[in-house]
């Protein structure tokens, strides 16, 4: 193609459309990313919010469910314990009510009677350590057990002045006269005159081995407080029987119940740590029963599974945002895709409009021109013919007329280049549809344009594919659209001493056709003509060289033969058409059921090259 | 030679006169009409050997005139003169028996030459069936 003066076309305005064009694109870009942004936002929103309103409501809901369950059980475990240690108490005190009750003073002053009670209360275990009655004086009468206590007197301790106002009593753990730590109990009978005391401590390993062998877990630990918050058995960790309890006894002054606390201490977890600690106080005696544990290992399996649960919802939520992510760009890809086939399309909507709007303005004005047109013709060689019967006239006007009256010719001659031109849109020809060799037949054109060519330094190189299927199209109209293309190709190396024209052609077996590519090694186009090629009308040729129809007539060729055209240039380097052309015509059965056999040859009125 | 009688039929008032001025000076018998009706009439009042029919015409058209003339008056040559976009006119033209057709504007040269191979293709048709019917007889 050549690249002369842009006509109709001032270089400002060029620049204003290109501008806007990359404005457009701009805006396009943005549009997209726009979309895009809102569709993930919106899926984000609808699949998101649910969800996470869910998952944090199962997560509240359950942790707190499995908190409470296992306070509950901790609080079960306490109870059970205390009814346990209650019941071996009252028990044991049970056992000595009995003895007192069933014997007197005298039966029991005896040591082997004694010594048969002791054998027959620890039958079922060996509970009790020792035996001992005591006058009201506190003196022992009798003593059975390992200790040398004959000689002790009571009448000063604390238990004999409770047991002697109370009737019976049960001691807190205390060293006494034998200083290990025990449990007594004692009884007061009062037979007739006399008072005596039966008293008898318990074996407190039995006591002990109750509570201290209770192991919860790592860090759990059970044991027992007096009311002053000495400890009545060993805990797990830290402290001993006898010490003071690490717990602020003045916190669990209620019946029972469970609370978590900061402890500093006496655990094996290090200096500090929260704990959850369960209580309940025994009713006699009066102590304290406390079961207690880390809050971290209490909680470890309620805490593991709510992670677990929360680990797989954040999970899901990732995998929920990069799956959004990717389908929506999918889809905005798709989106965009589908926007750019259209758009392709309506530019060739516009296109076809363009030449059909064209075809009928053009049909109509192009007949009434030819009439004005075959007038002047005809008044033209009417002159002539007058001027031959005067031959008088002077020579010189007459040269002159004669100049002028070819002059008229021609300029006629001109306007009906260009009607005729025009005047092909409108036509509705039958195609003459038959098999054509394509190779064959683009030899044959290339024939037809070799002088042309070689006058300009230019050469054909092709490179056609072989064994190509014919096609079925029309060659009188595939001729008009290569001799134009090569026309215009050869227009284009103006001004440059030698190029080419390559000239190939390719099977298409997906689309069912024959690509074609012409290109030339030319001037090359700029974007913004590019853009309008194939306008009616459009031409960079000088005034009165081109109409600037012929690529447009081409065009509405090729669509019409149902194929296709494209355009790719790169200036200063050359141009390349590229022309697809079905196999297959499509529509075709009917156009040959149009055709008249013996249809005469005519096509001698249409061989002026278009331009 | 038998002069050559020529019709020429064209709505366009000036064509027809000028082409009947420059037919005329190149030594035919030549009448103007201006519609199919005239040129209908004209037929059955003189012979012609050929005729130069405008296809667009107000009234009959061309073809119409045409298809008249054939059947009137098989022998004569008819040239139909047409515009571009028409030519499949032309071309039915042709296979309604016309000899030819020529695109407006014309140049008055073409049309000339036009008008004689149409006048030589009457003599020699004209010749042969004389001589069929000469040897015939």
């Amino acid at each position: 193609m050549k690249c002369g003066p842009v006509i109709a076309e001032e270089p400002s305005m060029t620049m204003v459309k290109s501008n806007h064009l990359s404005n457009g694109e701009k805006q396009k870009a943005g549009h997209y990313s726009r979309l895009y942004r809102k569709f993930v936002f919106l899926t984000l929103i609808s699949s998101l919010v649910p969800l996470l309103l869910v998952g944090w409501g199962i997560y509240i809901y359950y942790s707190n469910f499995s908190k409470e369950r296992l306070k509950t059980s901790f609080q079960n475990q306490v109870e059970s314990h205390r009814k346990i240690i209650e019941l071996f108490l009252k028990e044991r005190t049970h056992d000595l009510q009995l003895v007192a009750l069933n014997h007197t003073l005298e039966e029991i002053k005896k040591q082997p009677t004694l010594m048969r009670i002791l054998d027959s209360i620890n039958r079922e275990g060996q509970y009790f350590t020792d035996l001992g009655i005591i006058n009201d004086q506190g003196k022992h009468l009798v003593y059975i057990g390992p200790y040398d206590l004959m000689d002790k007197n009571y009448s000063q301790t604390f238990w004999f002045k409770e047991v002697m106002k109370k009737g019976f009593f049960v001691s807190d753990m205390f060293t006494g006269f034998r200083s290990s730590p025990h449990i007594i109990i004692a009884f007061l009978r009062i037979e007739g005159e006399k008072r005596w005391i039966i008293r008898a401590s318990i074996e407190t390993e039995y006591l002990r081995s109750l509570v201290e062998n209770v192991k919860i877990g790592a860090t759990g630990e059970v044991y027992l407080l007096n009311q002053t918050g000495i400890l009545q058995t060993s805990p797990r960790f830290g402290g001993r029987i006898m010490d003071k309890a690490p717990l602020p006894i003045e916190q669990f002054r209620e019946d029972s119940g469970i609370r978590t606390l900061n402890v500093n201490g006496g655990n094996p977890e290090g200096s500090h740590s929260k704990q959850i600690v369960a209580h309940a106080w025994l009713k006699d005696p009066h102590w304290l029963l406390v079961v207690k544990q880390g809050y971290d290992e209490a909680f470890h399996d309620v805490n593991h599974a709510n992670r677990a649960t929360l680990l797989f919802l954040h999970l899901s939520l990732l995998g929920i945002i990069i799956i959004t992510a990717i389908i929506t760009r999918t889809m905005v890809k798709t989106i965009k895709n589908r926007d750019r086939e259209s758009e392709a399309l309506n530019k060739q909507l516009i296109q076809a409009g363009k030449l059909a709007s064209l075809g009928e303005l053009s049909a109509g004005v192009a007949h009434e021109i030819n009439n004005p047109l075959a007038i002047i013709l005809m008044e033209n060689q009417i002159i002539r013919d007058t001027v031959e019967e005067f031959p008088e006239l002077d020579e010189a006007f007459q040269e002159q007329l004669m100049d002028s009256l070819s002059q008229i010719d021609s300029q006629v001659q001109r306007c009906n280049l260009i009607t005729h031109n025009l005047l092909r849109f409108s036509r509705r020809t039958v195609s003459q549809i038959e098999a054509v060799n394509i190779n064959a037949f683009l030899n044959e054109v290339i024939q037809l344009m070799t002088n042309r060519a070689k006058g300009m330094g230019v050469q054909f190189i092709t490179n056609l594919e072989t064994n190509l299927e014919p096609i079925f199209s029309d060659p009188s109209q595939l001729q008009q659209v290569f001799l134009n293309l090569i026309n215009n190709a050869i227009d284009a190396h103006e001004g440059k001493p030698y190029g080419s024209i390559t000239i190939n052609t390719q099977a298409d077996l997906q689309k069912q056709g024959v690509k074609i590519m012409v290109a030339d090694t030319g001037s090359g186009i700029p974007q913004e003509n590019l853009e309008r090629i194939f306008d009616p009308f459009f031409t960079t040729k000088p005034v009165g060289k081109g109409t600037g129809l012929g690529l447009s007539i081409s065009y509405s060729l090729v669509n019409k033969l149902g194929g296709d055209m494209s355009v790719q240039s790169v200036v200063g380097q050359g141009t390349q058409f590229i022309l697809f052309l079905p196999f297959n015509r499509p529509g075709d059965s009917e156009i040959h059921s149009e055709e008249h056999p013996e249809q005469p040859s005519f096509q001698n009125a249409e061989k002026e090259p278009i331009q | 030679m038998k002069k050559a009688r020529v019709l020429i039929v064209d709505d366009e008032e000036a064509f027809a006169n000028n082409i009947a001025k420059l037919i005329a000076k190149r030594g035919y018998d030549i009448k103007a009409v201006y519609n199919g009706q005239s040129a209908l009439q004209a037929l059955d009042e003189d012979d012609f050997d050929v005729i130069v029919l405008d296809l667009k015409m107000p009234g009959l058209d061309g073809l119409a005139t045409l298809k008249i003339i054939k059947r009137k008056k098989p022998s004569v040559e008819v040239i139909i003169l047409t515009g571009h976009g028409s030519m499949e006119s032309g071309i039915d033209g042709i296979e309604m028996g016309a000899f030819d057709f020529i695109m407006k504007p014309v140049r008055f040269d073409e049309l000339h030459d036009k008008i004689r191979q149409a006048y030589q293709r009457k003599l020699v048709h004209e010749e042969n069936s004389h001589n069929f019917m000469g040897n015939k007889e």
